[in-house]
């Protein structure tokens, strides 16, 4: 205090005087060894955090073969915390060098987390950006073996690092198990978001969910009939399976009425049936469950056309592939975003960044052989054509009502509907028949990236830039849910078949399966390392793939929550996923221009001989890769009949 | 400490209009400005991602800047790249090249043209699992190497597709079988109608591109292979020449591949099984083959005819050849034009006759097929050299020889009606009945009118097809050109009338000396020839000329 006094009088003096060259010299004197004082204090402290950590990495890396990857991976959660703990004390300079001395260890593993804390250049973004916050917030959870954790303390006390001891108490929580330490393959759950993700994952993953298919569904009636007209007198044996595996999944007391139920309708269809006999079954054995919304009648003209395209499913397996039409865009000026066919694939529709929605009729454009496949469309067409006669000559019918870039649109499963979901922050509701909007719903705060109608229509999901999914009936403006627990946008929406789940793809590279009843997340699926952009579920619902922007395409098995078989299947973004009728086959587009087919029985198959196996070794085998001419796909469905058609617009040039 | 510099904010400061910020503030301000790139350029991605782009546009951008609330960039919309230019001076200062536009300018500027509407077209991309062939797929070669490649990524997932490892050139299965199918039909069957048929197609079909190379080289093969089979020959070269006739294929690159086959054909030594076969007719062929050839790509392959002419005249010139190969090289040199004869044949004709005339006579030469030969190389220098005469009076209608080469004139009026008797004799006795000669004889006149338009084709196919009545015509041209000098007096009247008429041109026409010299080389060269051929010569002039003889 004495010296500030003295300071104060010498430069009062000075100023007194007039004295202002040596003014300013004895300041900025002054201002110069202050602020060497504190240089040297942040030298030290990052010093110690570098030194602290480079001598934990080598450590790590020198440990022993088999206790090594366990080591390692602790290396992830000290990196980026110390960096942040630099950051938070205000050392910007230092934080970055730390950061970029380091940063290629991780790269591999984590690059896009990595490019995203990089932007972090002082405190408050610390606070700003939601995963650094989440981060330091959160514990991670970190397995490791007895004896590596033993190694581990023994090293932190020998050194004396006490800020890596700091950090790695404060941000990481040990999961001591005895034994051997897990194997390499094991490491899916490493690489995903740090936090305590894992944990709430593993605790999500404990609930029970019903993944069978809805029961009494027309497949299942056919597939009755067809039993029924093969062999009456084993009906009994016949009944008593599916029964079993209700038993397992759903209340007992629920069968009673719906045995009774199926018993009435399938003498209905037994007629229709037993004219013409499939071969095989069509519907793989899964349990049934009830569904817990209620769900639109079928109209009979609607369940008979079903029924026709059932009877003439293509089988497809890995020998038998499928036929492929390819719905091409031209002209799009790089303005179309989303594409959607119906499913018998005599309706395409587009949307693009100038807001409109176009409509084709197939069957007008002179592919009239497509269209014919669906009788119950006939009235439909017919009433566009009328319509669409006053038109000018243009080839599509032109929806016009967004404000803003068209993110998604949507068919309803008999066509005669569109969703069509934009940027405006809105979701609309078209007529194909009157080539009119009939609803716009408006709900979310941010663009809708995605829209799904359910696959018994009526019901309808979206997901959204504000984190969130919602699920719609068509005849409320207002959302009957709101999931939220996503940390990023959620990118893309799928109905489970049963209609009692939703999944959704987000930013934060995860996907969650959310009930619709309760709106609360039943599962949590880690282990994707970049924005999911794709979902597809297998037919019987036990199944899911997820394909992300850097080509990968992974299964998992819903039940457990585990993945399956992650492969990269592409170079490039996977737009879109589509299984198979059967369930046999997976298909996947990309940006890559290419169309890849995936033997998903042999790899399923697999997996259930080696269920005893902790280790998820089995892989997508790849049957086919199909390429297109420059053309991106953007959206894959398989029709009932099992055609597979798809659609992409052309990018000459690019 | 942040990758936009401190100079940078300064710069944006002064663009706004803050003359002079603190360097502090710059400095503060760097890092959050990185933060919000960050961020902004976080956001951009992921709208271009749901625009199903893998491209960054402008867009993007200010779609992201929507999201964020903050007003977007307005006036940097744009299909193109945009175009940033380095600051002279700063290192690390770039400005983006934005051209001044004069308004005026843009009024005027005529409307640009409307964009293409959107429109979907369908098509296979795959039936049952398999690619058609068709435009709107890639080509076949790029769906095996991707493959390929693939195959060795996932060494483990063994792929179903039996996959022939590198092939850099794949043939569709429709084009091996009809490759397959020509070949069988060119060795087993080319007197067919199918075959005639298959020509037809290999004339005009298009998409045969991909076989050429194949067929180059199985004509390449069979050639040196069946030599001795003419049928097979003929039918190769007939292949040749259709696939050379089709428009749609670029056979260029491959004719240094068919060259040799023909020329093989036009100046073997021996070819045929026997040596009365009709070699002499695949000879021809092949001239004319190569001829066209020459004609067609002469102006792209510059040394083409050069090199080609150079070999036959090769073959021509060297006495220990045969004089099968003689002939050969004879018919490919005529075949190339009157101006090639004149300048290649012509020179060397008197010594070759020197050569060529013992072999033709009868008590010299005792081998009855050599004197054939003999004859038959006679022949084909005597048309080749009357073509040449023939175009050389050709371009000089009008023109007529100077007087003192009368006595030639008459000599050749006589021998003119000497031919024709000469030939109806030789004609009755040998009883091969040729109906355009026998004309000639009958009625001279008509006959030379129709005789410009079939001399070529007409003398060689009917000295193909009778070889001893040729023979015999010429020997007895030699033997009695003597005789037929003194025959026939109603000639001689003629001929005054004839000189009259010459005599009233020849005061009109002095403006043209220099064609009158030409005309003269004519007439020498018509002379000349005819000392070593005999009046056989005069049938390769035109009527016009002989009415002035006459």
């Amino acid at each position: 205090m004495e010296d500030e006094d003295i300071e104060k009088a010498v430069l009062a003096y000075l100023r007194k005087k007039g004295l202002k060259l040596t003014e300013l010299a004895l300041q900025e004197e002054q201002s110069r060894l202050s602020s060497d004082a504190s240089h040297s204090r942040s030298q030290n402290v990052a010093d110690r955090y570098f030194d602290g950590y480079s001598r934990l990495r080598s450590w790590a890396y020198n440990s022993l073969d088999s206790y090594k990857h366990e080591l390692l991976r602790v290396l992830y959660p000290v990196f980026i915390h110390c960096f942040m703990d630099l950051v938070a004390q205000g050392y910007m300079q230092e934080a970055r060098t730390f950061f970029h001395t380091f940063r290629e260890d991780h790269e591999m593993m984590h690059l896009r987390d990595l490019q995203k804390l990089e932007g972090i250049l002082s405190p408050s973004h610390l606070e700003e950006m939601e995963l650094a916050r989440f981060s330091r917030q959160n514990k991670v959870k970190i397995r490791l073996c007895q004896y590596s954790y033993g190694l581990l303390l023994q090293f932190i006390h020998k050194t004396k690092s006490f800020d890596m001891l700091g950090v790695i108490n404060q941000h990481i929580n040990f999961e001591v198990t005895p034994g051997q330490p897990t194997s390499i393959s094991d490491d899916s759950e490493a690489v995903s978001l740090v936090g305590a993700s894992q944990d709430l994952a593993r605790e999500l993953n404990q609930k029970e969910l019903h993944w069978g298919l809805l029961e009494d569904s027309v497949e299942e009636r056919m597939e009755k009939a067809l039993s029924d007209s093969d062999r009456t007198e084993v009906e009994g044996n016949k009944e008593g399976d599916p029964e079993e595996n209700n038993k397992k999944k759903t209340d007992g007391n629920k069968q009673g009425t719906s045995v009774s139920n199926k018993k009435k309708k399938d003498k209905a269809v037994g007629a229709t049936g037993k004219t013409t006999r499939s071969e095989t079954s069509m519907v793989s054995v899964a349990p049934r469950v009830k569904s817990e919304l209620t769900l639109p009648q079928l109209p009979p003209e609607v369940e008979l056309s079903i029924l026709e395209d059932l009877r003439n499913r293509a089988q497809l397996n890995s020998l038998a592939l499928p036929s492929v039409s390819f719905y091409t865009f031209l002209h799009t000026h790089n303005g179309l975003n989303c594409s959607a066919i119906s499913h018998d694939g005599s309706l395409v529709a587009g949307g693009f960044s100038d807001s409109s929605v176009k409509v084709w009729d197939m069957a007008k454009i002179g592919q009239p052989g497509r269209a014919s496949n669906s009788q119950g469309e006939n009235g439909s067409m017919q009433g566009m054509h009328s319509l669409a006669s006053d038109e000018a000559k243009r080839p599509y019918s032109l929806l016009q009502g967004h404000s803003g870039p068209v993110y998604s649109v949507s068919f309803s499963p008999f066509a005669d509907f569109l969703l069509s979901s934009s940027s405006d922050n809105t979701i609309r509701l078209w007529s194909t028949r009157l080539n009119a909007n009939l609803v716009c719903y408006k709900g979310h705060n941010f663009p809708v990236w995605d829209a799904q109608f359910s696959p018994v229509g009526h019901y309808f999901a979206t997901a959204s830039h504000d984190r969130t999914a919602r699920v719609w009936s068509m005849e409320r403006i207002q959302p009957l849910r709101v999931m939220a627990g996503h940390l990023s946008d959620v990118d893309c929406v799928q109905w489970h078949p049963n209609c009692n789940y939703i999944v959704t793809g987000s930013s934060d590279k995860t996907v969650r399966l959310w009930d619709v009843q309760s709106g609360e997340c039943a599962r949590l699926f880690i282990g994707h390392r970049s924005m999911v952009l794709s979902l597809a579920i297998s037919p019987d619902g036990r199944f899911m793939a997820s394909g992300d922007e850097d080509g990968t395409i992974i299964m998992w098995d819903l039940s457990t929550g585990r993945s399956v078989s992650p492969i990269m299947g592409h170079n490039s973004c996977v737009w879109t996923l589509a299984f198979s009728c059967e369930g046999t086959l997976l298909a996947s587009g990309s940006a890559d221009c290419m169309v890849k087919l995936w033997d998903v029985t042999s790899s399923m198959k697999a997996l259930k001989t080696d269920e005893s196996k902790s280790g998820p070794t089995s892989r997508l085998r790849l049957l086919k890769a199909l390429p297109t001419k420059s053309t991106p796909v953007y959206n894959l469905r398989f029709s009932r009949r099992n055609l597979l058609f798809a659609a992409g617009a052309l990018s000459a040039g690019s | 400490m942040s990758i936009v510099p401190k100079e940078t904010i300064e710069v944006i400061a002064q663009s706004i209009g803050i003359p002079n910020l603190s360097p502090d503030v710059a400095l503060a301000l760097a890092p959050d400005v990185e933060y919000r790139l960050r961020e902004i350029i976080q956001e951009a991605i992921k709208c271009m991602r749901h625009s199903k782009r893998t491209v960054l546009t402008t867009d993007d951008m200010d779609s992201a800047l929507n999201l964020r609330n903050i007003e977007p960039i307005y006036g940097f919309a744009s299909g193109d790249p945009l175009k940033f230019k380095r600051a002279i001076g700063h290192k690390d200062l770039f400005y983006l090249d934005d051209r001044e536009v004069d308004f005026k300018e843009v009024i005027d500027a005529p409307l640009p043209k409307a964009p293409l509407d959107t429109a979907v077209v369908t098509h296979w991309l795959a039936i049952e699992g398999v690619q058609p062939a068709i435009p709107e797929n890639p080509p076949i070669e790029a769906i095996v190497a991707p493959q390929d490649g693939k195959k060795m990524d996932h060494g483990k997932d063994d792929l179903p597709v039996d996959l022939k490892l590198p092939i850099k050139h794949v043939l569709s299965r429709e084009l091996q079988l009809y490759f397959d199918k020509i070949g069988e039909l060119i060795l087993l069957r080319p007197e067919t109608a199918l075959f005639k048929e298959a020509l037809l197609s290999l004339a005009k079909d298009s998409g045969l591109h991909p076989l050429v190379p194949y067929f180059s080289y199985f004509i390449a093969d069979e050639v040196s292979r069946n030599l001795s089979n003419l049928s097979i020959l003929f039918a190769l070269m007939r292949v040749l020449k259709s696939l050379l006739s089709n428009p749609h294929i670029h056979i260029e690159p491959y004719l240094h591949q068919m060259m040799p086959s023909i020329i093989t054909c036009l100046v073997a030594k021996r070819v045929g099984e026997q040596v009365s076969d009709n070699h002499w007719a695949i000879r021809d062929f092949a001239a004319k083959l190569v001829a066209s050839i020459c004609r067609r790509y002469g102006h792209v392959y510059h040394n083409l005819q050069s090199r080609l002419t150079k070999t036959l005249i090769h073959a021509f010139l060297d006495p220990s050849k045969a004089l099968t190969q003689h002939y050969g090289a004879i018919r490919g040199l005529s075949a190339l034009g009157p101006s090639v004869v004149r300048l290649l044949i012509l020179p060397n004709l008197e010594t070759y006759m020197q050569l060529l005339e013992p072999e033709m006579q009868l008590e010299k030469q005792k081998n009855e097929l050599k004197r054939k030969e003999a004859c038959r190389v006679y022949g084909s220098l005597l048309l080749a050299a009357g073509s040449c005469l023939y175009d050389r009076l050709r371009l000089f209608p009008g023109l007529l020889s100077p007087p003192d080469r009368q006595p030639w004139k008459t000599n050749k009026k006589i021998a003119l009606t000497h031919l024709p008797k000469n030939k109806r004799k030789a004609s009755s006795t040998l009883n091969s009945h040729q109906p355009p000669t026998k004309k000639l004889a009958v009625d001279p006149t008509g006959a030379n009118s129709q005789f410009p338009s079939t001399d070529g084709p007409a003398t060689s196919s009917s000295s193909g097809s009778n070889p001893n009545h040729h023979h015999s015509h010429n020997s007895s041209n030699n033997n009695s050109s003597n005789a037929g000098n003194t025959t026939n007096t109603n000639t001689n009247i003629n001929n005054a009338t004839g000189g009259g008429v010459h005599a009233q041109r020849v005061s009109g026409s002095a403006v043209l000396r220099q064609a009158w010299k030409e005309d003269m080389d004519a007439g020498h060269l018509l002379s000349s020839l005819h000392s070593l051929f005999g009046e056989g010569i005069f049938s390769f002039i035109q009527p016009a000329e002989m009415h002035c003889f006459i």
